[in-house]
């Protein structure tokens, strides 16, 4: 799991002072509002790294034909959580993995808390961009309590019941000092 | 009945540690009660009037002599030495300081117990028949099958932040004992001509301030597939449930705004998974998987198949309250020599539903004793022996009455389902267990309760309706109007078993009551029964047949405080 932050964040949104900009100009690396998105496609350049960010109310196939297969357009997708408790984007992200092929970042936004990591990593996020008054260190240790789930997930397809749970059980975790191998 | 594996184990301790991290984070100040909430419910944590309220899961009501004992425990050194079973065969604690959850947790971890997704805005704790495995009207025995749906529903990473709670019910009986209609998912297990093992899906059944019964949108889905199909509408529901309204965020008003669009959507969902999908089919339950997980369902090894009595016959003469035990607090079972053995939690000065901690050791001590160390707790909030031989039933019923379990009252009036109510509730408006007490007073008389013979009578504090007002043959629901408790009563409600017929919502009686009119209008109603039923026909019947305009007269006639308001 990769943790954004703001201030050197690679990507961009293009906005002006009254919001985003309608049209933006082809540029590597930024990070385009849907309405953006609609307007550009099919005048911006194939290759360009381009990300856009998908509101929770939307089906993520209206983004079907930019995330996966040769005429692939997306290099980042960001999801939202208008508020944590709004689970709408895990049910977008596993779809943009398991049903569209997406291969490129996932990016959790809004109001991500540190408790959500566990559900974000499996449900096929690897970016978050925690809400600012969260702690990287409590998210890291909040990966680290379960050693396997019962139900299969975008990291770990099988379920349990697919799996030598055996030996997933007999592997040290007490929440602890675990989180090491989780990575960031 | 289930043994947990070291896996299982390693989960409910896995999860115990994640909400000790939560809880020391919440009690240092990092954690604010805002952000806390979310996570505390999805534990079983509430917060409630006098402390936190802990739900405890008991997985399709399932519940060892070694669990009991110790939720004795928890009840006797955290708690005000009492539990409350609840209509969805959980335990509630009223009384259990924040500060000593993960205490409690860890007690609870230790027998494989846990308050996971016991509330919040997940898949809640899978219900079922408390008969299940043990009647002889069954099909299949769900409980292999709930145990799987547990597992899948357990810790689901995409479903845990629904729009608002989800309920699973199933049964594998012919008879409806666990209110699948009135679930926001419920399953029956059938079996095809050719032997074929398949559920029929309801979806969108539910009570609250819409009282909707679930409508069939699976005729025969094969066992193999239900965990996807599940998966298909829940994540339908994910999707496109609202969420800007708290009061219109179930499922069932989705399906009922969507209708045929809604069930089109499940399909294709399903479609979708299990053709396109990557690793769609990881869910596609295998035989080896249902076999692993039936074994641990087999018949208890202490199991006596033998056709002889094996114990002293009880005395030739038998006392009246014997027979009457016999008749209302045990019932048949797909074993010939043995029966499933009602424990009443229905009697004078005590809440239904609530035992204290050395009653819980009691009923612990009687299922170790009499019923091979299992128990279940009831939809109607009683608990059962489900492994009981005959020749035992008279021992059991000495002891039984000894530790105060043997009121003869299963399916009578007392028997009543109600919910804690403004007692303890947060979230009541108005008190269930003084008005249930007042009725349990009013109808002592053993002779009288025969005599109106089988009702189902349900209070709920609010209309969240955890006691199941709108199911009730009579409901009971409190609202509050300026700061005071009324009560507002409904009749020819039903929960879907044989008695009651198709699930359906009761029908009021007019404007609400006060709450000391309410045992006059039960009984100006039991009256009005009494005086119009045929030979043989139960109160729901009566009550369907004449529709409320009798009722409600009856009911209006004993009106006092209210009689201006009513007239």
């Amino acid at each position: 799991m990769r943790f954004i932050d703001a201030r050197n964040d690679r990507w961009h949104r293009v906005e002006g002072e009254d919001g985003p900009i309608a049209h933006p100009d082809p540029q590597p690396e930024r990070l385009l509002t849907l309405e953006q998105w609609h307007a550009v496609r099919d005048s911006w350049p194939h290759g360009l790294p381009t990300g856009v960010l998908l509101p929770n109310t939307l089906d993520v196939d209206t983004l079907a034909e930019d995330l996966n297969g040769p005429n692939a357009r997306l290099a980042l997708v960001a999801l939202q959580f208008p508020n944590w408790t709004d689970g709408r984007a895990y049910s977008q992200a596993r779809l943009a993995r398991v049903r569209h092929g997406f291969d490129g970042e996932l990016r959790a936004v809004g109001e991500v808390l540190v408790d959500m990591l566990p559900l974000l990593q499996r449900t096929g996020f690897d970016a978050v961009q925690l809400r600012r008054d969260q702690s990287v260190e409590a998210a890291v240790r909040a990966l680290g309590f379960f050693p396997g789930h019962y139900q299969g997930d975008v990291q770990q397809p099988r379920p349990a019941f697919a799996r030598d749970v055996a030996a997933e059980a007999a592997a040290p975790c007490d929440g602890g000092e675990l989180f090491a191998g989780q990575g960031i | 009945m289930y043994q947990y594996t070291d896996f299982d184990r390693h989960m409910v301790r896995a999860r115990a540690a994640q909400f000790r991290n939560q809880l020391r984070r919440h009690l240092d100040g990092e954690l604010p009660d805002e952000d806390f909430r979310a996570l505390r419910l999805q534990n079983g944590w509430y917060v409630q009037r006098h402390a936190p309220m802990l739900r405890v899961a008991v997985p399709y009501g399932e519940l060892s002599s070694r669990q009991l004992h110790q939720l004795a425990r928890i009840a006797r050194e955290f708690d005000r030495d009492f539990g409350h079973f609840t209509t969805r065969q959980n335990l509630q604690y009223n009384w259990i300081p924040l500060a000593r959850a993960a205490e409690v947790m860890d007690l609870l971890a230790e027998v494989d117990m846990h308050g996971i997704q016991t509330s919040g805005n997940c898949i809640r704790n899978i219900t079922s028949d408390a008969l299940a495995g043990i009647a002889p009207d069954e099909v299949v025995d769900p409980r292999p099958y709930c145990e799987i749906l547990r597992q899948w529903s357990t810790l689901h990473p995409e479903f845990a932040f629904l729009p608002r709670k989800f309920k699973i019910a199933v049964t594998g009986a012919r008879e409806d004992r666990a209110a699948i209609g009135w679930h926001d998912i419920g399953l029956q297990l059938l079996k095809s001509t050719d032997g074929e093992v398949g559920f029929k899906v309801l979806v969108g059944g539910g009570m609250g301030r819409t009282p909707i019964i679930g409508s069939v949108i699976g005729e025969f889905v094969p066992w193999q597939q239900i965990l996807v199909y599940i998966e298909a509408i829940v994540r339908v529901y994910n999707r496109l449930g609202r969420r800007d309204n708290l009061y219109k965020a179930r499922i069932k008003i989705l399906v009922k705004a969507e209708g045929r669009k809604f069930v089109d959507a499940v399909n294709a969902e399903f479609r979708h998974i299990v053709q396109h999908d990557r690793d769609g089919a990881a869910h596609i339950i295998p035989q080896s998987e249902l076999d692993r997980v039936s074994a641990h369902f087999q018949l208890p090894p202490g199991i006596d198949l033998r056709q002889t009595a094996t114990a002293p016959q009880p005395p030739a003469e038998l006392p009246v309250a014997y027979t009457r035990w016999l008749q209302r607090n045990v019932h048949a079972h797909k074993l010939p020599t043995y029966r499933a053995v009602t424990l009443s939690l229905k009697r004078a000065g005590s809440a239904p539903g609530d035992a204290s901690s050395d009653q819980m050791d009691r009923a612990a001590e009687l299922a170790t004793r009499f019923s091979q160390g299992e128990l279940r707790v009831t939809h109607d909030q009683n608990l059962l022996l489900p492994w009981v031989h005959e020749s035992e039933l008279h021992a059991l019923w000495l002891a039984a009455r000894e530790a105060g379990f043997a009121t003869p009252n299963i399916g009578l009036l007392t028997d009543m389902i109600a919910c804690p109510g403004g007692d303890f509730c947060a979230l009541a408006n108005a008190r269930s267990i003084p008005i249930a007490a007042a009725i349990t007073e009013r109808f002592e008389d053993l002779d009288r309760l025969y005599d109106i013979g089988d009702i189902d009578l349900h209070l709920s504090g609010c209309i969240n309706s955890c006691g199941h007002h709108h199911s009730g043959h009579i409901g009971v629901l409190g609202v509050d109007k300026d700061g005071a408790e009324w009560y507002q009563v409904t009749v020819a409600g039903s929960d879907g078993s044989s008695l009651s017929g198709p699930a359906t919502p009761g029908r009021a009686i007019g404007p609400s009551f006060a709450a000391e009119e309410v045992p006059d209008v039960i009984e100006a109603l039991i009256d009005t029964y009494r005086r119009e039923r045929q030979p043989g026909e139960p109160f729901i019947d009566t009550s369907r047949r004449l529709g409320t305009a009798p009722f409600r007269a009856a009911a209006d006639a004993v009106r006092r405080a209210t009689a201006c308001a009513a007239a």
